[in-house]
């Protein structure tokens, strides 16, 4: 058998506009690489229980657009940009944009690299953001402790409300 | 520092003593004094974290002379938790799933590779096992 593959998902920030995920995935990376960019492949994993993808359309060229949108009509949260890089298996740059009612991010850059170890694959997940504060408005969604914490308090003002 | 609002909750929400105090409040408004009692710091200290939480929005004070009273704002936190949507369990909760998706697309591959005459049957099969959106 195989050594076991650490697939704990790191995130570090290593400046001050990036924020950095990598995953190891028991898989060769020309798989790894489709499961991340067709729409056959996306619809069977990608989104979330209580806002599963609705409409997943990608366009993969240089210059072609893709658009995620997740969750009900009345709330939906999209994702959408523009591939700016594609080089299959290895890497694919995007830009992106998360939108939801009330709300639209600012456009960031996502840069993912698909490396081969022994038929495995590291994905390492590039987020560079234009500014600081857009950056740890991302960031803080992804802190736990914060996102916890959250969860806790706002299970009390529900109860207050 | 940034004014945008959401990065100021986010940063508030960052200190555990601040979320201590936020916990407390969510249990009904008290004085700056009746908040200080349970931490081991000094009131100056207390309010400075007060006074980052009522930056942020999260709480407000009373005008009375005396006894300012906190209370927990409702409408901020509502606000953050549309925007929050938890990134590290979004992400961990889908590559797990893709972990187990991968499963399937090797195992399609290598079905594929050992008998490259039934790629028909398969094909079929994949179409009929796509999920569709919505």
């Amino acid at each position: 058998m195989d050594a076991k593959v650490d697939k704990t998902l790191k995130i570090t920030t290593p400046s001050e506009l990036e924020i950095v995920m990598t995953r190891m995935f028991e898989a060769p990376r020309h798989l790894v690489f489709d499961a991340m960019t067709k729409p056959e492949h996306l619809q069977r994993w990608f989104g979330c229980e209580q806002a599963p993808l609705r409409i997943c359309e990608i366009d993969l060229r240089v210059g072609g657009a893709y658009r995620f949108v997740m969750g009900p009509p009345d709330s939906e949260c999209t994702l959408q940009g523009i591939y700016r890089e594609i080089s299959r298996p290895e890497l694919v740059v995007f830009t992106e944009r998360f939108s939801m009612p009330g709300f639209t991010g600012s456009e960031y850059r996502v840069a993912t690299t698909f490396e081969d170890i022994g038929g495995k694959t590291k994905m390492t997940t590039s987020i560079l953001h234009s500014s600081k504060e857009a950056r740890d408005g991302h960031l803080a969604g992804i802190d736990q402790g914060v996102s916890t914490a959250y969860d806790r308090l706002a299970a009390f003002v529900e109860s207050q409300a | 520092m940034s004014s945008d609002p959401l990065s100021l909750t986010f940063a508030a929400l960052a200190d555990p003593t601040r979320r201590a105090i936020l916990s407390r409040l969510a249990l009904g408004e008290t004085s700056v004094m009746e908040l200080a009692e349970p931490f081991d710091m000094s009131l100056p200290a207390i309010s400075k974290h007060l006074k980052v939480l009522e930056r942020a929005g999260l709480i407000s004070r009373g005008r009375e002379a005396q006894w300012r009273p906190c209370r927990i704002e409702p409408a901020r936190f509502k606000q953050a938790d549309g925007w929050l949507g938890d990134f590290r369990r979004f992400w961990d909760e889908n590559f797990n799933r893709l972990d187990q998706y991968l499963e399937e697309m090797k195992a399609d591959e290598a079905l594929k590779a050992a008998s490259p005459s039934k790629r028909n049957v398969r094909s079929k099969k994949e179409k009929s096992n796509g999920r569709k959106g919505g």
